[in-house]
């Protein structure tokens, strides 16, 4: 029989239902700020959309959501190697880690389409303002997105301190979906900015795929998907097909139907693969984009546009 | 659910409301219209040309026959415009007299309905042809 979890010797807070009044009063400050002082966009319809995303996504959390996710941390905890318990160095190493686990959550998330089905849907947006924050998916649980968080449970961090983690990661990236705060200096070395994660949601060839970090942008640095923003290539913002709709169901659930109907037209094993868990956009022709395709693309136009020596 | 989670839940539909209904307060209401210069700009986003375009009465949804052969299709989304370039054979066309509808099988692009007073005849050609 294996021990049980060590108790925390505090009560654990609910990181995301405190932030909330705060979540208001921000949404609130920031569309003042762009009506009277007409900097940055709003659009009531986008807004709309990216609110009720953002209450589908806490329905369904707590319809089963969030009890899937619990289920599968402690199976996983009931089968750890360590038992680590709730001391400052600990907590320390389990916030390293739980960004850690958020950053190659958040990168696999854009390269491969499975993972992508459910995040496209916080990308969908053409504005980037605060509410595009709230903009979440539906169907995370179902897409298996909570297995790169399981590694550290296997290790042994008790499944609530993980948890807490998480928790003040998703309200600490809150704030950075805006377009009024500028640079951040040095700030900027360690730390996820609004600066870094409007290029982490720009379309432009340029920012494809870069700043993937949840509350560091060292990982970035380390792993070499970190681009800076450019001032003089403002982030044009939503996804390479932007969507023709702002229902909240087609919006939640497009690129699963888009797997879907691509499976059904497989002609190989190899193809359904592609489909699944190739790159979004990929195709057995290599007719359609991809963000590498774009990115190749862009860099030919660029070094044809260079003038020779 | 329990009690606690209904009344979450409630709080978070009002906070939703509310906030719609500041942001209508605020004017945030602007829309798009679609013209010939913005569906040049996206056709040569795309490294095309546009041979003939179409829009419907007010601007909000139009088609167009690239050099090449292929469509381009724009809609109005707000204060965006989103657009998609495809193969003609990509999109199911019906012409009808005062309306054509194009129909794409993607769940993030629903078909548009366009009401034209006059649809041109080689938009009512791929009608024919799909």
């Amino acid at each position: 029989m294996i021990a049980p979890a060590p108790a925390p010797p505090f009560e654990v807070p609910d990181a995301v239902k405190f932030a909330v009044p705060l979540f208001v009063l921000l949404i609130v400050l920031e569309m003042l700020y762009v009506r009277f002082l007409k900097k940055g966009r709003y659009q009531i319809t986008d807004s709309a959309a990216s609110l009720s995303m953002g209450f589908g996504n806490q329905v369904v959390g707590t319809l089963f959501g969030a009890a899937i996710q619990t289920a599968a941390y402690l199976w996983v905890y009931e089968h750890r190697i360590f038992t680590l318990p709730w001391t400052w160095p600990v907590m320390v190493a389990c916030f390293f880690g739980e960004d850690l686990a958020y950053y190659w959550f958040h990168r696999v998330a854009h390269e491969r389409r499975f993972f992508w089905a459910s995040h496209v849907v916080h990308h969908s947006s053409q504005h980037y303002n605060l509410t595009t924050a709230l903009r979440q998916t539906w169907t995370g649980a179902l897409g298996f997105n909570y297995i790169f968080w399981l590694p550290l449970l296997f290790f042994g961090f008790p499944p609530l301190m993980v948890a807490m983690f998480s928790g003040f990661s998703l309200v600490y990236q809150f704030w950075i979906h805006t377009e009024l705060i500028d640079r951040m200096g040095p700030f900027e070395w360690i730390f996820n900015t609004p600066s870094h994660h409007r290029v982490h949601h720009a379309i432009n060839a340029k920012y494809l795929d870069a700043n993937y970090g949840g509350v560091l942008i060292i990982w970035d640095r380390m792993f070499g998907s970190f681009i800076a923003e450019d001032k003089k290539e403002p982030p044009r913002y939503g996804i390479v097909s932007q969507l023709g709709t702002f229902n909240p169901f087609r919006v939640a659930l497009h690129e699963w139907a888009g797997i879907f109907r691509d499976v059904a037209s497989a002609k190989s094993p190899r193809e359904v693969w592609g489909y699944i868990f190739g790159p979004p956009g990929w195709s057995p022709d290599g007719s359609r984009k991809t963000s590498a395709s774009i990115k190749r693309d862009w860099a030919a136009r660029q070094a044809a546009a260079v003038p020779a020596e | 659910m329990s009690q606690a989670d209904l009344i979450s839940t409630g709080v978070s539909a009002a906070f939703v409301l509310i906030m719609v209904g500041f942001a209508w307060l605020l004017g945030f209401r602007k829309t798009s219209k679609l013209d010939d210069a913005e569906i040049a700009k996206l056709a040569a986003a795309e490294g095309a040309r546009v041979e003939a375009a179409a829009y419907d009465d007010k601007g909000r949804t139009a088609v167009a026959k690239l050099d090449g052969g292929k469509l381009l299709i724009a809609k109005v989304m707000a204060d965006g415009v989103s657009a998609r370039v495809m193969g003609q054979g990509q999109a199911r066309v019906h012409a009808g007299k005062r309306n054509v509808s194009l129909t794409f099988g993607d769940l993030g692009y629903p078909s548009l309905n366009m009401r034209l007073e006059n649809p041109p005849a080689w938009l009512t050609e791929l009608g024919a042809q799909s």
